[in-house]
């Protein structure tokens, strides 16, 4: 009987915690088709907000720039930290573990600290060689540099889980260093590639506090733009694009979650 | 074999890294010829002086000359770690020997990496690409060396049906079973048809009775083929089974390199004979021509040799009941009894020394445990060696 009781607190308190979680973006997602400018009462459905988004060119590129922000630096990072992954799997006999610590640390850094360090660090270079002015660039560059540690865990958790015996007998039959990659490795670790870059993806969409230090006048991202509009109350459109981040992002998320769940044993 | 040994002679060794090796056999014959009679050649192999070490303390092989005949079954037989395992990967390349040379078809390939060898192995995990079905898997070797699609296809086939597959060649890897992935894995190193076969323990992750089924396909394949196979094992009872010669190897040399009748019936040393399952060992004490002294008592041997152990297999033994006087009788005492059907497996005490036997059931009086008997040894089935 007791025992009765105290599984159903948890299960009120698991119920609990879902609501906590997830009232507050219920609201803005509902707020987000309302019919009247109202923040406090809900008069109806309609899509006005969605279609005065359309409207405002400064939603769209602000969009644009997080769309290429985002796609860009994944891109990257994708490339840098598979790689990146492959070494820490092929040297993981070596007693690396100090730089296995490297590479986990900007994942448990402060974004302020980083984004600070990475915006001394542009303008500095900026001064003395002319290059880097902040914009786009620089973000991608400070994107990519947080989203790298997250690619090669992933890729290194992946083909730790392979047979090392597969890289001999890609070996055996015939295959040529090129032709491992192409044929063994890539295709082998592809579920993990995709997670990894949906993962880089939400993470860079997702980012403020980094792009806000690292951003020029003409890059405002999504993030950034909602920063600035709030300054002057909340209004029903930022509600509108929140949604869509939302689902972008939850779209990606599960994406990620998808294949990195997939292992073809 | 025969045809094996012909091909050698009759035809030059290809180059395995020229485009030759990579174009299918003279004539396919589209489908009606099995693989045994378009595999081009089987080749043999030298090595000499090899020597290999992990770090600093470990030496995996010391000083391993050894040739292999072409067409030849041959079996490196040894306890782990006693070098078997890291010879089989110096020949598929995955592992540079420290000194020494190796050729395969009178060819040196020593610094000829795994991708450029004509040689392919059946891995102990099997090694299936996960990400890959059955049929890509078995045409992965044909696509690396760029064979046409068509031509896989049809290469492909002709394995599986020779491998009896089925329709095994369709199902996704994950849903196989130990002894498929074990076919599949021979299949998909066959279908390239390699100068040379490497198989690192292929069967010993199966059960017993699968076990021994497989045994005699491979044996059987191998024998179609005319291939030169080299299987590493630790089992002697397999090795035997299987091999046209075998080499026992320990702590990195080899020990003994014969037929397997040879290695069982007159092992070189007290290693080699307690490897292959021999018990009955004895210190000879005292020699004088053809008669030893044993703590088992006085025998007489047809053995030349001068081994300081006396060897008695327990097949070779006859029990009379009761006490009988002659040359070569040990009086013993019966102290276990293993009846097993086909034969009867005795512990024997003589004097403070112990003696296995073992009597074919052939409807004869079985002495039972407490029973007083002679044990009868022929001279010429009694063998010495060293220690």
């Amino acid at each position: 009987m007791r025992k009765r009781t105290f599984k159903r607190c948890l299960t009120g308190f698991w119920w609990f915690t879902l609501v906590f979680l997830y009232l507050p973006l219920a609201v803005v997602v509902l707020f987000s088709f309302n019919a009247s400018n109202s923040a406090a009462t809900f008069t109806g459905i309609s899509l006005r907000w969605y279609g005065r988004l359309m409207g405002n060119e400064e939603i769209l590129s602000a969009f644009a720039n997080s769309m290429i922000l985002a796609i860009t630096s994944s891109v990257i990072a994708l490339g840098i930290g598979c790689r990146i992954g492959y070494g820490m799997y092929r040297h993981r006999h070596r007693k690396l573990g100090w730089l296995i610590v490297l590479i986990y640390l900007p994942i448990v850094l402060p974004d302020i600290v980083f984004g600070i360090s990475e915006m001394a660090f542009f303008v500095q270079i900026h001064r003395l060689t002319g290059l880097l002015q902040p914009g786009l660039g620089t973000m991608i560059i400070a994107h990519v540099t947080f989203q790298i540690p997250f690619v090669a865990l992933i890729v290194y958790s992946r083909f730790v889980g392979l047979d090392p015996t597969l890289f001999e007998a890609a070996k055996d039959l015939y295959a040529t260093p090129i032709k491992r990659v192409v044929h063994f490795m890539l295709p082998t670790i592809k579920p993990a590639l995709i997670s990894a870059f949906f993962l880089s993806f939400t993470l860079s969409v997702d980012d403020f506090v980094i792009s806000f230090f690292t951003a020029g006048p003409e890059s405002a991202t999504l993030p950034i733009y909602i920063w600035g509009a709030i300054k002057k109350g909340v209004s029903p459109e930022i509600n509108a694009i929140a949604t869509l981040m939302i689902g972008a992002v939850a779209i990606a998320a599960v994406i990620s979650l998808v294949f990195s769940r997939r292992r073809q044993a | 074999m025969n045809r094996a040994s012909e091909n050698r002679e009759g035809t030059p060794m290809s180059d395995p890294i020229t485009a030759e090796a990579i174009e299918p056999p003279a004539e396919p014959s589209a489908g009606q010829a099995e693989p045994g009679e378009t595999a081009r050649q089987a080749a043999s192999i030298e090595m000499k002086g090899l020597h290999k070490r992990f770090g600093r303390d470990t030496v995996a092989l010391d000083g391993v000359d050894l040739t292999i005949e072409a067409g030849e079954f041959f079996t490196l037989l040894g306890p782990s770690g006693c070098g078997k395992t890291t010879l089989l990967r110096i020949l598929a390349g995955l592992e540079e020997a420290d000194d020494g040379r190796l050729a395969i078809g009178g060819k040196d390939i020593t610094e000829v990496p795994p991708h450029r060898r004509s040689v392919n192995t059946v891995f102990q995990s099997y090694a299936l690409f996960p990400h890959l079905s059955v049929r890509e898997n078995l045409a992965f070797g044909l696509k690396m060396r760029g064979m046409l699609p068509g031509e896989r296809d049809a290469r492909v086939a002709k394995i599986a049906e020779f491998i009896k597959l089925g329709d095994l060649v369709d199902r996704p890897v994950d849903q196989l079973s130990g002894g498929q992935r074990q076919r599949i894995a021979l299949a998909r190193a066959l279908v390239n048809e390699p100068d040379v076969l490497l198989l690192d323990e292929p069967l010993s992750a199966l059960d017993a009775g699968l076990r021994s089924q497989l045994q005699v396909e491979l044996l059987r394949v191998q024998k179609r083929l005319g291939m030169t196979f080299v299987f590493v094992t630790h089992d002697q009872q397999e090795a035997m089974v299987m091999s046209d010669r075998i080499a026992v190897l320990n702590g990195g040399v080899i020990q003994q390199v014969g037929p397997p009748r040879e290695v069982y019936e007159h092992p070189v040393n007290a290693f080699v004979a307690r490897f292959m399952g021999h018990d009955n060992l004895y210190p000879v004490t005292a020699r004088q021509g053809a008669r030893l002294t044993t703590p088992l008592g006085e025998l007489t041997t047809e053995d030349a040799g001068e081994g300081s152990l006396l060897l008695i297999r327990p097949e070779t033994l006859d029990l009379l009941p009761g006490e009988v006087a002659g040359d070569n009788h040990l009086p013993a005492t019966v102290s276990e009894r293993l009846y097993r059907g086909s034969h009867a497996e005795y512990r024997l005490e003589i004097g403070s020394s112990t003696l296995q036997a073992t009597l074919n059931n052939r409807g004869r009086h079985l002495p039972e445990v407490g029973d007083r008997v002679t044990v009868s040894v022929a001279p010429e089935d009694l063998v010495t060696l060293s220690e």
